[in-house]
């Protein structure tokens, strides 16, 4: 049952072609991975699904419905949200103020659910610049998951996270989205994670679909292993 | 003044945070009493303050100081620096003079006139400047301000400003302002209440603000606007609110400011006015509330002691340096700073 799907997307900056009629089909309770080596066009493809950026051709759909040119407002409104690779907090404000005020606005019932689940509990008070990066980390999950989204994509959480961290934060996010029965898209460096935590992963390569599948199919797929994972894999 | 340094500018709310609801509506009593107390204590100053001309640099730091802290709310909440304010005093201040004298209105009328032609400069600019932040902003708020500068002056605006002359205000003898004829509200003495008044309730209106959900709300865009529209908040909007409002209460200070002084020059909506009132604020301090305040009575005192030989700016550009250099955050946010300090030390 498709709850979010990504038909053709394109996206032109110049002649240059970032990301190549890519297709993507997300539901609910399902973990999908998106992996590809710098430059496939991983970040390009989240912020064409997520509105940041507007596709040169293609549609999104939600809920069978076309919102390819609908506002990341509205998105958020309707229950897609996203987080972003470089920390995107509010420095200035404390973790429990910021938390607060996304909670108003997306009807949040139970954020004590959320801040229990990341392990937020104890820095409520503090200034989020002032926090260590990880847990930045973790905030920013907070504030994509705060209001019940049905969609969430997942822009390279892990990203400057160290090895364990990185282990807490995929395993968080696999408990989310199966607890809330959310449809989580997971951008990530990480292959070994992607593999350990997502339940179907779409590789790209040079802004292409190279293959979607199972991560034991992925694994095997020849031409993964030829441009991408290598023999070792 | 770059797109990332408001944070440096304006200290984050470093104060004690109030967790609960209840500390918060404690700390709501309090400041409320502190400005009704200041509100009190404040109109005894004519009687203090007995020299004609103390008083008259008093009441116009007062009015300029309506100014400041709608720079001041901007820049604390938002982050953004604003070139344009003095284009609403001096738009509310150049209604009060037309609706005076073109249009034989009562100066009552006319002074709330003012402070809509004002606002509306203010919804009209707001909705071509808010969009942009940093430099943009700071900018275009520039070039809209100076556009208007340069309506004022046209020749064919004389009848209504008088162009370079200025507009004199005059009206029939037996009107009045709120109870003073234009004799009385000339006088600093005399004026002082109405615009103590207007300044310390519009301080209180925007600490409200400031507080509010709406504040909150303002300061999530100032921070990471993007974010904001990613986490469902429409932020064009509370920036433009924002931004109507610290324009209405600068409106409030023009209106006054022609009524009190009987005279509107059209240096009132310069560059250099709008400059000295940003600098003001900014070496009072944006992190505070009183921080323009301060900079603005600084500036005012500092006007009519050190201007010999026409040398203002140069104590204006060195009192600049020296905050922008050793006191970041303005003189106030420096003591702020400094208060923590010692409590910290003696803890």
């Amino acid at each position: 049952m498709t709850i979010f799907e990504g038909r053709g997307l394109t996206v032109r900056y110049g002649a240059h072609v970032a990301l190549d009629g890519v297709d993507i089909a997300l539901e609910p309770g399902v973990v999908h991975g998106v992996i590809g080596p710098n430059g496939a066009g991983k970040s390009t493809f989240i912020d064409a699904l997520s509105g940041r950026k507007r596709p040169s051709s293609g549609t999104v759909t939600f809920e069978g419905v076309d919102i390819t040119r609908r506002s990341v407002r509205w998105r958020r409104r309707k229950g897609l949200s996203r987080s972003f690779q470089r920390t995107s907090v509010f420095g200035a404000m404390t973790v429990g103020d910021q938390l607060e005020m996304v909670a108003r606005r997306n009807n949040e019932e139970d954020l004590g659910e959320i801040v229990r689940t990341l392990g937020l509990e104890g820095i409520l008070d503090r200034v989020c610049a002032e926090i260590a990066y990880g847990t930045q980390r973790s905030v920013d999950l907070a504030i994509a998951l705060i209001g019940r989204p049905k969609v969430v994509l997942l822009d390279e959480p892990c990203a400057g996270l160290v090895h364990d961290e990185s282990v807490r934060m995929l395993q968080h996010v696999r408990d989310v989205c199966k607890e809330r029965d959310v449809a989580a898209l997971l951008v990530e460096h990480d292959v070994e994670g992607v593999f350990r935590t997502c339940d179907v992963i779409t590789v790209l390569d040079l802004g292409k679909l190279l293959a979607t599948g199972t991560p034991d199919d992925v694994r095997a797929d020849e031409n993964v292993i030829r441009a991408y994972l290598g023999s070792a894999a | 003044m770059t797109t990332t340094a408001p944070t440096d500018v304006v200290s984050p709310s470093a104060a004690a945070p109030e967790a609960s609801p209840r500390g918060r509506l404690k700390g709501t009593l309090v400041g409320l009493g502190i400005a009704v107390a200041t509100l009190l204590a404040g109109l005894a100053v004519p009687y203090v303050v007995t020299d004609t001309y103390r008083m008259s640099l008093l009441v116009e730091g007062t009015l300029l100081s309506l100014l400041a802290i709608g720079i001041g709310f901007l820049a604390r909440h938002l982050g953004l620096i604003s070139l344009g304010h003095g284009a609403f005093f001096g738009a509310a201040a150049y209604g009060v003079g037309i609706a005076t004298t073109n249009w034989g209105w009562s100066p009552t009328t006319a002074v709330g006139f003012g402070v809509v032609v004002g606002t509306g400069f203010a919804v009209v600019m707001g909705l071509l400047v808010v969009r942009s932040s940093g430099f943009g902003f700071l900018m275009l708020t520039l070039a809209l301000s100076q556009a208007l500068y340069a309506l004022s002056v046209q020749t064919s605006a004389r009848p209504l400003t008088g162009a370079h002359d200025g507009k004199l205000l005059s009206y029939d003898r037996d009107m009045t302002f709120l109870g003073l004829a234009q004799r009385d509200v000339m006088n600093p003495g005399l004026f002082w209440p109405m615009a103590w008044i207007a300044l310390t309730m519009c301080a209180t209106v925007l600490w409200l603000v400031g507080r509010s959900r709406f504040g909150t709300t303002l300061e999530g865009i100032r921070e990471n606007e993007e974010r904001m529209r990613f986490s469902g908040y429409d932020t064009f909007g509370p920036r433009l609110v924002a931004f109507v409002l610290s324009g209405a209460v600068a409106s409030l200070g023009g209106a006054l400011f022609a009524i009190n002084s009987g005279y509107v020059s059209p240096d009132i909506l310069g560059f250099t006015r709008a400059g000295d009132s940003l600098i003001a604020a900014l070496v009072g301090g944006f992190g505070l509330l009183v921080g323009p305040i301060v900079g603005t009575f600084l500036f005012v005192y500092a006007q009519a002691n050190f201007n010999f030989g026409g040398n203002l700016h140069l104590f204006t550009g060195m009192a600049l340096i020296l905050v922008l250099v050793f006191m970041p955050g303005g003189i106030t946010g420096s003591l702020q700073k400094l208060y923590h300090r010692l409590r910290r030390g003696r803890r």
